[in-house]
């Protein structure tokens, strides 16, 4: 059987974490200012910006980062406002002065909202949330996006040197920003059908790389990373203890 | 062959070697791997994680089962004592690895090494289970 190339735009590299926080000249956003202009804006703010302009991945990064300074840090997503008994637990399981991250934050309502506020308020924690607009929370960043930061996203995905020009090309990635309006996260589920109806008929690069009698691997179908936490090689790495 | 990716002075490598040619095993096999490790001079390694699990690749939310999972942290069986190590379970009837355009089912190995601190290398090597042939895209004609 022949092994195909992986999709270099699959979940599992292009979700929040597997890749980098970018500002939209595609350079890496610098997190330890961040966290300062957090303290600044006194430990609560939002990160606030449009569907797929990369409020998740920063949100993650700035979490990280966090941790990795020492604070205790709970992370919650949003779906709905059905999920909100799911943030106030972890309001109330955190302790005075820890941050919760929460990500969709819009999706609690105003109502809903505004209680989960005034509980973090008056129980000492920290709100760092994301959201599609202003919500009264100081803003923290707001996020943009740009053709330039989607090809600098593409740059950085697995195997890039081997399939880009060959499968997935420059424009591309142009015309797959703009028919997604920006949106970053459709732009790469665009390109994910592109390189999955270009490799078909590409057999040289359907192919990994060579694997001898012993079974040796192929280089491309390894995945050698340190991961500071975050799961950028498939699975949820919490999974395997 | 094995990459690495540089982050930092540490540039561990960790090279498997399967108990088959061309890494295709079939339902309920025994999977054996032998592994190797390098570059990790000097830094001490106080666990060491295997792993056999499959997972889908796609669009969208992914699934996993993990089917093997050992850890070790006996001393003697880690770095710098034993550079080297092997591990083995009998694969399941399924899932079995299949390439398709809008999802994917894998099966990896996977070594990962746990460094002093917080900071952890995790190797993944794939392999097939089974004869499930690829599905192809229709040409927009067909």
């Amino acid at each position: 059987m022949a092994r195909m190339v992986s999709n270099p735009f699959s979940t599992r590299h292009t979700r929040p974490g597997s890749i980098l926080s970018r500002d939209p000249t595609g350079m890496p956003i610098d997190v330890a200012s961040l966290l300062d202009r957090l303290d600044a804006l006194g430990g609560s703010a939002a990160i606030v910006g449009p569907h797929g302009s990369g409020k998740s991945t920063l949100l993650m990064h700035l979490a990280a980062a966090l941790a990795r300074r020492g604070e205790s840090v709970q992370r919650v997503r949003l779906h709905s406002w059905v999920d909100a008994p799911t943030v106030w637990m972890a309001i109330r399981r955190a302790r005075p002065g820890d941050i919760v991250c929460i990500d969709s934050w819009e999706c609690s309502g105003h109502l809903i909202g505004s209680l989960l506020r005034a509980e973090a308020r008056m129980t000492r924690r920290r709100l760092l949330v994301t959201s599609h607009r202003g919500v009264g929370f100081p803003e923290l960043v707001r996020c943009t996006t740009s053709p330039a930061l989607l090809r600098s996203i593409v740059e950085g995905l697995p195997g890039h040197g081997f399939w880009f020009g060959k499968l997935v090309h420059r424009a591309d990635i142009d015309q797959a920003f703009v028919n997604h309006g920006g949106n970053l996260r459709e732009s790469l589920y665009e390109l994910y059908d592109r390189f999955e109806a270009a490799k078909s008929p590409f057999s040289d690069v359907r192919r990994d790389g060579p694997i001898d009698h012993a079974g040796h691997a192929g280089v491309h179908h390894e995945i050698h990373e340190f991961t500071d936490g975050f799961s950028s090689v498939g699975a949820p790495e919490r999974n395997l203890g | 062959m094995t990459v690495s990716i540089d982050r930092g002075p540490l540039k561990p490598k960790v090279e498997v070697q399967f108990d088959r040619p061309y890494r295709h095993h079939e339902p309920r096999d025994q999977l054996a791997v032998r592994y190797r490790i390098e570059g990790c001079d000097g830094e001490h390694i106080r666990a060491i994680e295997h792993s056999v699990l499959w997972y889908t690749e796609g669009k969208g939310e992914e699934d996993l089962g993990v089917h093997f999972f050992q850890r070790v942290t006996d001393r003697t069986m880690l770095p710098p004592t034993a550079t080297a190590g092997a591990f083995s379970t009998p694969l399941p009837q399924s899932p079995l690895s299949y390439e398709g355009v809008i999802v994917k089912v894998r099966w990896c190995v996977r070594v990962r090494l746990f460094f002093d601190g917080s900071r952890d290398f995790v190797s993944e090597h794939v392999f097939d289970v089974g004869h499930v042939p690829p599905a192809r895209m229709l040409s927009s004609g067909a």
